[in-house]
């Protein structure tokens, strides 16, 4: 007896040890952050949009990140445009949500009020500012959105828009319904969150049937936790603990940069702003402190967005010129001597830290007076948004990811004498933001490749560096490839079972 | 002795009172929640709208006042980020620091006083030496590698213990281990020290004399003196593990106070931080007063 109860104490406990072999078809998931909230209307934040997107929460149209469809339709089985402001969308029949209502255009309409109504703040609702948006329902499943100006990305816009039942408060709710294959079945605070899988969901079964969260901040215990079986995908981790045949690495979509502002002296001066840009020697960062596969950037956002202009070449490492253009400079009166403020983010990056203080001394080198201070990231807001500081010539440091495909999540207010975060005040750039946002096909095409080339090539807008690469571990028992898109969501229909 | 805890209690209380008010207007130096909440693009006109939800721009006094007055019916407000209420998110995590604390504690505890009592009878000899070697390691080692150390030997190695996380009696083993560490050290010195100290002062002496056996000079008279400074000591290393041992919780995962601060502050979720701090001082103003009424009940004199 005694011996029995013995076994089974050490079963249970060994069973008890690798909770990712605990029952079939599950996986675990180690993240780096847990999510505060698991509220639909809040999926455009990263650490809860990789729980909530595409698994609690359906949108009507999807990103093809993994193969080149472009936009696909997911709730929505069409889109066009009826007249110049007005697009319609024909909604999938059949659908229902995971409390067992049916799924129709009311609940549309409801979804993209609730997502804009300022009783609550929720982050989808930045992506459809300054747009007057006016949904209505035409029938069951079909419905328009009036827009004001024009929106040619409105399909694309609602690829954000998470939607929820009629009957969803308007507050933030701990209990999401939605659409997609899964379901919240668990949430313990602080340890972590369990989806099911559905059985009526309208789509493909997907073939994980319950996916646990865990999440570990650091770094390498995740690593360690699918090393050891405990968890199946750890999609952050490391590049120093990117080590093994576990390992993927993959583009992440965010772009570091420096930004600097124009309307300081010396930094007012093209030649200066150039001889920023030939003086960090950007190739010597990659596969040193920054990860193998770093891809030097020409542009804030990554080669397969909308527009990317192929034409723009990096500047080379050329600290003759860039003393050059400083003497060249100094000569014209510049004041080329001036202090420049260096801003980085502590722990933005891994490596920020290094990575900043070798560009203080390639800057240096070339003839540069650049002060380095590292900030955490409530100061560094200060540096980054307007209103700036005025007082010194300041370059900030910083980051910024746009894996949506296309460049209108950043050229406004990355470049737009109204945008927060713009360096620059320019007229022709202004001009060329605004007609691309407005225009559609080639043309759009076309005027993002033209403004990206204008950025770049004349302006000499900012210290473009590097398109990063983040790192995943996959265990042996799944099948999963991180995308671009992993950053910001995983679809655990994605994952398949070894 | 009532007029002694009194007393006690009183200052405990004074202090707590400055620590709200401190904490309040700290919190709010330190940046503007509507910066951190929202995304770095969002509108002024979002952040006006956040800021009016949550009553962040009406003057600090006001915001002081209604603090103040829903402190008293132990309102902490919601939890700006969490949207429930922070008290609750607070002592969810509490009460897992608590038993990581209790549990850690009466661990140190026992060990500390016999390897510290064993090694003040051998004083000089091989164990005395092995035991201060270890103490001096213990006290000095940085938890965090101890912690990364463990968890590549023991989980990934030899795969005995799971890296982190909750859920089983192993889970606890690796996060206890790496706590039980420095305050073993500290305390092993400290009772080694005052046992050494009471084993010759002259009523040892005296009870040696008249013939007393070792284990009553050392449970009856020794230990019972010696343990004055002991108790001290302990009840501060306790208030550090109360206060959350950050290092630990963050790196095994551990859902405890400490991180939940630590986060909290971070986000500016200054309800939470108000909240995490006044539960973790009251445990603290509680242990105080626990550790006066052991210190009561070993000295008659503070009795008196």
């Amino acid at each position: 007896m005694k011996q029995t109860t013995l076994l089974a104490g050490v079963l249970l406990a060994t069973s008890a040890l690798s909770p990712a072999f605990a029952q079939d078809s599950g996986v675990t998931i180690v993240l780096g952050e847990e999510p505060d909230l698991v509220e639909p209307c809040m999926a455009t934040r990263s650490n809860i949009g990789r729980i909530v997107l595409g698994n609690i929460s359906e949108t009507l149209t999807e990103l093809d990140v993994r193969g080149d469809e472009g936009l696909k339709p997911r709730l929505a089985e069409s889109w066009e445009l009826v007249d110049d402001t007005t697009w319609r969308f024909h909604l999938r029949e059949g659908v229902t949500f995971s409390d067992g209502t049916a799924f129709d255009a009311a609940d549309v309409k409801h979804s993209f009020e609730r997502a804009g109504s300022d009783q609550i703040t929720c982050e989808i609702s930045r992506y459809y500012e300054g747009i007057s948006i006016t949904p209505s329902v035409v029938d069951d499943l079909t419905i328009d959105f009036k827009t004001d100006p024009a929106q040619p990305i409105l399909p694309l816009l609602m690829s954000l828009l998470t939607i929820v039942p009629s009957e969803t408060p308007i507050e933030f709710t701990r209990e999401p319904v939605g659409t997609g294959p899964y379901v919240l079945s668990s949430w313990e605070p602080g340890q972590s969150i369990t989806l099911e899988r559905r059985d009526d969901y309208w789509g493909a079964q997907p073939a994980v049937a319950s996916a646990t969260y865990a999440f570990r901040s650091d770094p390498s215990v995740r690593a360690a936790m699918v090393q050891t079986g405990e968890a199946d995908i750890a999609p952050s981790i490391s590049a120093i603990d990117a080590t093994t045949d576990m390992d993927r690495s993959y583009p992440n979509s965010e772009t570091t940069y420096l930004r600097i502002d124009h309307s300081v002296a010396p930094l007012d001066d093209k030649r200066v702003r150039e001889a920023l840009n030939l003086g960090i020697d950007r190739e010597a960062f990659v596969g040193t402190i920054l990860a193998d596969g770093t891809q030097i950037a020409t542009a804030i956002n990554v080669p397969t967005t909308l527009g990317w202009n192929p034409d723009t070449e990096a500047r080379a490492y050329d600290p003759d010129r860039a003393k050059a253009l400083l003497e060249e400079a100094k000569a014209d009166g510049v004041p080329v001597d001036t202090e420049i403020l260096l801003v980085g983010r502590t722990a933005n990056f891994p490596g920020a830290t290094e990575t900043y203080e070798a560009i203080q001394s390639m800057l240096s080198e070339v003839g540069f007076n650049v002060r380095l201070q590292m900030v955490e990231v409530a100061e560094h807001e200060q540096y980054y948004s307007k209103p700036y500081v005025q007082d010194q010539p300041i370059l900030v440091g910083a980051q910024h990811d746009n894996s949506r495909g296309d460049p209108v999540f950043s050229m406004y207010f990355k470049y737009h004498s109204d945008g927060r975060q713009a360096g620059i005040a320019d007229a022709k750039a202004d001009d060329l933001i605004e007609r691309a946002t407005a225009a559609t096909g080639d043309e759009r095409v076309a005027l993002w490749s033209e403004l990206f080339g204008y950025l770049h090539d004349d302006l000499v807008a900012d210290v473009l560096l590097f398109h990063m690469v983040g790192h995943a571990r996959v265990g042996e028992n799944v099948d999963f490839t991180p995308t671009i898109a992993t950053n910001s969501q995983l679809q655990l229909s994605e994952i398949g079972l070894k | 002795m009532k007029k002694m805890l009194g007393k006690r209690a009183v200052s405990s209380f004074v202090s707590l009172m400055v620590l709200i008010v401190l904490v309040f207007f700290l919190s709010r130096l330190t940046g503007d929640p509507a910066a951190l909440y929202l995304p770095v693009d969002a509108s002024e006109a979002m952040r006006e709208n956040f800021r009016e939800i949550h009553g962040l721009n009406d003057p600090v006094l006001v915001q002081f006042g209604r603090y103040l007055s829903d402190l008293v019916q132990l309102d902490f407000g919601d939890s700006l980020r969490k949207a429930r209420p922070a008290i609750d998110v607070v002592l969810e995590s509490f009460v897992w620091t608590l038993q990581l604390a209790l549990i850690t504690m009466a661990l140190v505890t026992v060990a500390a006083i016999i390897v510290g009592s064993i090694a003040a009878f051998n004083v000089g000899r091989p164990f005395d030496r092995f035991a201060s070697v270890l103490s001096l390691i213990g006290a000095s080692a940085p938890d965090f590698w101890i912690a990364i150390v463990g968890i590549v030997l023991f989980s990934v190695n030899f795969g005995w213990l799971p890296t982190s996380g909750t859920g089983t009696v192993w889970h606890w083993i690796l996060p206890i281990c790496v706590l039980f560490i420095r305050p073993f050290g500290l305390i092993l010195q400290i009772v080694r020290g005052s046992m050494i100290n009471a084993l010759g002062s002259p009523y040892v002496k005296t009870a040696r004399a008249k013939g007393v056996k070792n284990r009553p000079v050392i449970f009856v008279h020794t230990l019972r003196n010696a343990m004055l400074p002991v108790i001290t000591v302990i009840g501060d290393q306790a208030a550090a593990l109360l206060n959350g041992a950050v290092v630990v919780e963050t790196i095994f995962g551990f859902p405890g106070v400490g991180k939940l601060m630590i986060d909290s502050i971070l986000q500016r979720d200054f309800n939470v931080i108000l909240a995490a701090i006044m539960v973790t001082a009251i445990a603290i103003f509680i242990m105080n007063i626990l550790i006066d009424i052991a210190y009561a009940l070993l000295d008659p004199r503070i009795r008196a």
